[in-house]
């Protein structure tokens, strides 16, 4: 399907490294004191154990490799240094003035700006980029959500 | 006309005009020549042909006709070259009379002396023709009805200076020249485009900037694929056409379609196109349910709504996961902290590992002989990795991965630990963890 100049590449890992990243994380969060308490609201843990998921699936991905990953640790890293130690990567000059050029269909622009508000780190990226990173975002997506499912099963008590 | 060859020319002439005028022609004076020509088996005198035209004079170019007789009669030409040039005529006399016709039409308001120049193209001494802006396309249009007899009179009567006149009034008047004449079946084909690309106009005609048809600096040609039947020529022009504006700042082959624009703006346009669409085909293998829906703009629909219900159920998930358990939780993530660390490449971390993972298999021995059995059913597991970390090669590190699966697949297993053999592996997992806890963050990233 992919023209011979620019093969798109899209493979994901097995689901065993998803699992191990996650199981990871959340061996990080278990240590942490907070999370532990029994005081602590169910939604702050909510939130914590679904971060501790995306990052853990960024992780798992390809780490800084792919764009959305990396925008992912990023946003992860600014907001909460504890938990994610995000290494700065030597910026590489991109062409975002491409996607001031973008002067594509009313209809295509209007999904394509919402599927940037999904996808992590899509804005600054050009239409057939986002489509890429969609499309990966896609496969890590629901290979985490079946470990996930996976793991809930295991331990959901019968 | 007609009395024109009467006049100067012997007996045998007619016929063959006759025959000659066999061609399709819609002009009334050209029908009526056969009759003509029964009429005027013997030569009549002069008068008679004067006064046949006058009466058969219908129209105002039977006038001009007239007119030009008149003025080609009363000059004193040799009648050799006028037979020669009767004779000659007589072939392309079809053509030329109804590029005379469309002279009429095209300028009405043109003195009678300005319509015959077409028509005394074949007598060059005569007619000072200067270059009829009009004729060059009348005749451009109009050769193709007798093309060939048509070439051969230009090739053969017509002398030099008179082609030459021809080719300077316009650019087109070559294309009649020639005999290929391929442009004139080009006009089906739509103009905007191919037009430019008849082999004869290339180096005059243009209506872009001029191009330098000299080196391919990377221009626009794409792959065959993406092509319809074009010809090597056309590509050539067309790479001329569009690297002239276009930056080499990409070095994507692109070549334009057949039928469409070739200016920079809109290839680009259409390269961006079709990377698109191919990574929504992509696309749309992995979204399930996209088969049906046809269209950008549904697919792309299609596709934020996957992504939207996938990253709810991530947060579904992860609140069922807070809410069912902590403790057990625990407990798989110790009993597998040390195989996490197995997965990153660095050899040396693995060496700490497997000590890490000996000595979790070592307290769990200790502390508890009951879970003695169970835990030692995972520890195999962990041993596993262990016996693989000695060899410490990266291949082999991943051989435990396919145990990692059965054990996040049979989860339920364990879920014969009573709550208290789980804290006590918690416990002592959380012994272990301080200590290692900063080597599994460096891991990580």
């Amino acid at each position: 399907m992919a023209s011979a100049y620019n093969p798109i590449y899209t493979d994901v890992p097995e689901k065993d490294v998803f699992a191990l990243h996650f199981l990871q994380t959340l061996s990080n969060l278990r240590t942490q004191n907070s999370f532990s308490s029994p005081d602590n609201k169910t939604s702050d843990r909510v939130k914590k154990i679904k971060k501790a998921a995306y990052v853990s699936m960024a992780r798992a991905a390809g780490g800084t490799n792919r764009l959305w990953s990396r925008s992912l640790l990023h946003q992860a890293a600014k907001r909460n240094n504890k938990n994610v130690r995000f290494l700065r990567r030597k910026r590489r000059v991109t062409w975002l003035m491409r996607r001031r050029s973008n002067r594509g269909d009313p209809i295509e622009d209007v999904a394509a700006e919402r599927l940037r508000n999904l996808v992590p780190g899509g804005g600054g990226m050009e239409t057939s980029k986002l489509m890429e990173e969609t499309a990966h975002y896609i496969k890590c997506l629901s290979m985490q959500v079946k470990v996930m499912q996976c793991l809930v099963d295991g331990l959901s008590p019968k | 006309m007609d009395n024109e060859l009467i006049m100067n020319t012997e007996l045998h002439p007619p016929p063959e005009i006759a025959a000659h005028f066999e061609q399709p022609s819609c002009s009334s004076p050209m029908l009526n020549w056969p009759l003509m020509n029964s009429n005027l088996s013997q030569y009549s005198p002069p008068q008679d042909c004067f006064t046949w035209e006058k009466s058969t004079e219908q129209q105002q170019k039977q006038s001009i006709f007239d007119s030009a007789l008149s003025s080609l009669v009363s000059s004193p030409t040799p009648s050799n070259s006028n037979f020669s040039g009767g004779v000659g005529g007589g072939d392309g006399f079809v053509i030329r009379e109804l590029i005379g016709k469309l002279g009429n039409v095209g300028n009405s308001s043109a003195t009678p002396m300005s319509s015959p120049p077409p028509m005394m193209n074949r007598t060059t001494p005569l007619t000072e023709f200067s270059g009829d802006p009009g004729f060059a396309e009348r005749a451009a249009r109009f050769s193709c009805f007798g093309s060939q007899s048509f070439n051969g009179r230009t090739n053969s009567s017509l002398p030099v200076n008179n082609n030459g006149k021809i080719v300077n009034s316009g650019k087109l008047t070559r294309v009649a020249s020639t005999p290929a004449l391929n442009g004139f079946v080009s006009p089906m084909v739509p103009a905007g485009k191919f037009s430019r690309k008849r082999k004869s106009m290339t180096k005059g005609k243009s209506k872009e900037n001029p191009l330098p048809t000299a080196s391919p600096a990377p221009s626009f040609t794409k792959t065959a694929e993406e092509k319809g039947g074009k010809r090597r020529r056309r590509e050539d022009e067309k790479e001329d056409n569009t690297k002239a504006p276009e930056p080499p700042k990409d070095y994507i082959h692109v070549r334009a379609r057949r039928g469409q624009a070739t200016d920079s703006h809109s290839l680009a346009e259409r390269v961006r196109r079709e990377k698109i669409g191919e990574r929504m085909k992509l696309l749309e293998d992995l979204v399930p349910g996209c088969n049906k829906v046809t269209g950008k703009a549904l697919m792309l629909d299609e596709i934020i709504n996957y992504v939207q219900s996938l990253q709810r159920q991530v947060e579904f998930l992860s609140m069922k996961l807070s809410s069912v358990n902590d403790t057990r939780l625990d407990f798989n993530v110790d009993a597998l902290v040390s195989k996490d660390v197995m997965i990153p490449s660095s050899s040396n971390r693995l060496h700490e590992a497997g000590l890490q993972a000996e000595s979790l298999s070592h307290h769990s021995y200790n502390n508890n002989s009951q879970l003695h059995t169970n835990v030692s059913s995972s520890n195999m597991m962990l041993q596993s990795p262990v016996n693989s970390l000695e060899t410490s090669t990266l291949a082999s590190s991943f051989t435990h991965l396919p145990t990692l699966t059965q054990f996040t697949d049979s989860i339920s297993q364990y879920q014969m630990f009573s709550q208290e053999d789980l804290q006590s592996i918690v416990g002592m997992g959380v012994a272990h963890n301080p200590n290692h806890e900063s080597q599994n963050m460096k891991i990580e990233l």
